[in-house]
């Protein structure tokens, strides 16, 4: 989101000036590619013989354009769905099956196809589902549970259909369909075929459903104003479809070369989409925004009473429980704290199904926030129990009142306006964070952002519009707690007496 | 109403009562004197359970504290007939005046939200601060939080109130005011202990005055005798 702010500041004074065009290129003697290496197998991939070196077929595609350009190749990495911005950036062209649209057609240089893929269904071999056809109407227990890599062909595709037959769930890796058909959580994933094939030995309970269909191109592309670099790399691509060294290529990596390269041809085979004016890109895109808005709303609004609930029990059990109790709860406070949101809603999403425990993704979702966030909130509980006095507690006790009363009518009281200002803003934060959850494929504000700036090409135009709506809802929240704050003060009751 | 007999106390492994003995009869008013560091403040801990001892026995409001540390049930059912009031006040800050007076006989006593407050304000007025009952305590004088903060003890209806030290936070006028309730409540038969420096009110209002000098009791008599 911020780079994508930041990109919307700077691109109308530094678009033009950076773009390298092929003689920039050449005096440089590197040809930078993007791509990302998390989108996985058969395209760019860690060696798993040498996990440092990266290999896949568009590896060795790119050392062979390169060197028909008479320079070396440089890889780039970058998130599979915004590679597309760092061209003329970081990178002068992006490579990493990037279906040829009509919307890439309008607003970038596409080169001519270098790959044909289609789509295939996958399920799993117990599964319900038989046939593509099943796809299209509701199946036994409701929608088909479909999972696609975020960004892709396939998500497009599988949006585009009615929302009663099929529900789609967005991943950011290309496994994490496959491993979630697996797990049952899943009736079906769809992906390119030649990841199908890639991977068809990893996952043996799977199965493909119904032939290949809906098939397109993968293009290069580059920027519109490197026109030298472009046909450079058309004609690269040219010379090696007609020496036969692309055919062997693919061959080498079971793509079906012959097919492949007689299916290869003229990129201006897609028109370009129609260019489109402000007012019709919000018209088709802010009640979808607005809609996922609303999902980041649930999502804050679920997991942070829970989060602050969670991390009271773990303050109020650190500071006045027995020793073992505030070990332990340290030990919890610094795995949550110590380990990334990311990787913490993973686990759950994706571990807790193996051991029997599956959950919804929004569930999953509000769960990883609010343990995440009852790490900080317990120490910032803590923080506040430890600035109540403790004479505080002791005349509470002195006019007979138990810990428990003198805790929950005295100290906690005090404590909560103490800590209102950094809960707040932890709040704000967790707000924010809310955007962490596609990964676990729940559609909040910046996925929606993702998956529409994918389908119109207003990258830009829609960061700014969802940062807005960012704003447009932490904004009051603050303001409401500094009215709270002002409140406590002007009654005197305010924590600096 | 209370006797203590042979008590020793350690603080951080040093001992900082030692052999104390006394015993203060029903409406009797004890004053505890002594130079600084002497233990009177761990003296009166020990009389309300905020302070465990190492050995001796103490009874007080006729219940008895024993060495070592005591169930949780024993030290609140003690504290109920044992009002203290401390040197700082420590009025609670999110609660008003009458908050402060009520929150405790609704919260241990059970008292229905209503008839707490009636009670508290009629306490306030005993001391003198029925204008201030919905004023906060930061913006009362030292005198007045002081004053709330005995009447918030009495609300209890405790049997022996403790005062550690009750007027040195204040200026001699805002004292006056203090002691001037002290005073009343001694008439009125309360029995109490105080620790105090001022050995005018300790001549006025004491019946028995005790000297305590590192942790032992070195005189014991009529305030006649010993100011
Ligand atoms: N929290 C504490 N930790 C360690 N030692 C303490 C603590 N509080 C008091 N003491 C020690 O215990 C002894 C008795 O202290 P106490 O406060 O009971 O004396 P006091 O007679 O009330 O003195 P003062 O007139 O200054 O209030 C002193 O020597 C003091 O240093
Ligand atoms: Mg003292």
């Amino acid at each position: 989101m911020t780079v994508a702010l930041v990109v919307a500041c700077v691109a109308p004074w530094s678009g033009r000036a950076a773009a390298a065009d092929l003689e920039e290129i050449r005096r440089r003697g590197e040809l930078i590619w993007a791509a990302d290496q998390e989108g996985g197998g058969p395209h760019v991939f860690p060696d798993p013989a040498d996990p440092a070196r990266l290999t896949g077929f568009e590896v060795e595609l790119a050392g062979l354009i390169a060197k028909r350009l008479g320079v070396r190749p440089r890889f780039q990495q970058g998130p599979w769905d915004r590679l597309p911005l760092l061209l003329g950036r970081s990178a002068d062209c992006v490579m990493n099956g990037m279906e040829l649209t009509a919307v890439r057609q309008r607003d970038y240089a596409c080169s001519r196809p270098y790959f044909a893929y289609a789509l295939q269904i996958v399920s799993h071999r117990e599964g319900p589902l038989a046939s593509p056809e099943q796809l299209l109407r509701a199946g036994p227990r409701g929608a088909w549970r479909v999972g696609v890599l975020t960004g892709s062909a396939a998500e497009i595709e599988m949006r585009s259909r009615d929302p009663e037959a099929v529900a789609v769930s967005g991943f950011d890796g290309t496994l994490d369909s496959l491993e979630q058909v697996r797990a049952g959580v899943l009736d079906a994933a769809v992906l390119d075929d030649c990841i199908v094939t890639f991977y068809a030995e990893r996952f043996p309970e799977l199965r493909m459903v119904g032939r290949s269909f809906a098939g397109g191109f993968y293009t290069v592309l580059t920027a519109r104003d490197t026109p030298q670099l472009s046909a450079a790399i058309d004609a690269a691509l040219g010379t090696l479809v007609a020496d036969g060294t692309l055919e062997a290529l693919y061959d080498r990596w079971h793509l079906a070369g012959r097919q492949q390269v007689l299916l290869v041809r003229d990129a201006t085979e897609v028109p370009p989409a129609p260019v489109r004016g402000l007012a019709e890109l919000l018209a088709g895109t802010l009640p979808l925004l607005l809609r996922s808005a609303a999902m980041t709303v649930l999502l804050a609004v679920a997991s942070f009473p829970l989060a602050i609930a969670i991390g009271l029990v773990v303050a109020v059990g650190r500071q006045y429980g027995p020793g073992w109790l505030d070990r332990l709860a340290g030990c919890y406070v610094e795995l949550l704290r110590g380990t990334p949101l990311l990787l913490q809603l993973y686990a759950i999403f994706f571990l807790l199904p193996r051991v029997g425990l599956p959950l919804p993704p929004v569930a999953a979702a509000i769960l990883g926030l609010a343990l995440n966030y009852s790490a900080y909130e317990s120490e910032i509980y803590r923080a506040g129990l430890k600035a109540v006095p403790v004479g505080q507690f002791e005349a509470a006790l002195s006019l007979g009142m138990s810990r428990w009363q003198a805790l929950c009518h005295v100290i906690l009281p005090q404590a909560v306006r103490i800590v209102m200002p950094p809960v707040t803003s932890d709040f704000i934060a967790l707000f924010k964070d809310t955007s962490v959850c596609s990964a676990v494929t729940v559609m909040e504000l910046t996925k929606r952002y993702s998956v529409l700036a994918l389908g119109t090409g207003a990258i830009v135009e829609l960061a700014a519009v969802t940062a807005l709506l960012y704003l447009a809802m932490s904004w009051p929240l603050a303001l409401l707690v500094r009215r709270f704050e002002r409140r406590w003060e002007s009654s005197g009751t305010g924590p600096g007496r | 109403m209370i006797v203590v007999e042979s008590l020793c106390a350690d603080r951080c492994g040093t001992r900082v009562l030692a052999d104390v003995s006394l015993a203060v009869a029903a409406g009797e008013v004890a004053v505890l004197v002594g130079p600084s560091g002497g233990g009177k403040s761990t003296l009166l801990r020990c009389l309300s359970g905020l302070e465990a001892f190492v050995s001796g026995t103490v009874a007080i409001a006729e219940h008895r504290l024993t060495p070592g540390p005591q169930p949780a049930d024993r030290l609140e059912r003690i504290r109920r007939d044992v009002g203290m009031v401390f040197q700082q006040f420590h009025l609670f800050p999110h609660l008003t005046a009458i908050g402060n007076v009520a929150l405790a006989p609704r919260v241990v006593r059970g008292l229905p939200a209503e008839e707490a407050r009636d009670r508290a304000r009629s306490l306030l007025e005993r001391v003198g601060l029925a204008r201030f009952a919905d004023a906060w305590p930061a913006t009362l004088s030292g005198g007045q939080q002081q004053r709330v903060a005995i009447a918030r003890a009495l609300a209890m209806e405790p049997r022996v109130l403790l005062f550690d030290e009750p007027t040195s936070a204040l200026d001699p006028t805002m004292a006056g005011e203090v002691l001037e309730v002290v005073a009343e409540l001694a008439r009125g038969g309360q029995t109490m202990v105080i620790v105090t420096h001022d050995h005018a009110f300790a001549r006025r209002a004491a019946t028995q005055v005790i000297e305590i000098v590192a942790g032992r009791v070195a005189r014991r008599g009529s305030p006649g005798e010993l100011l």
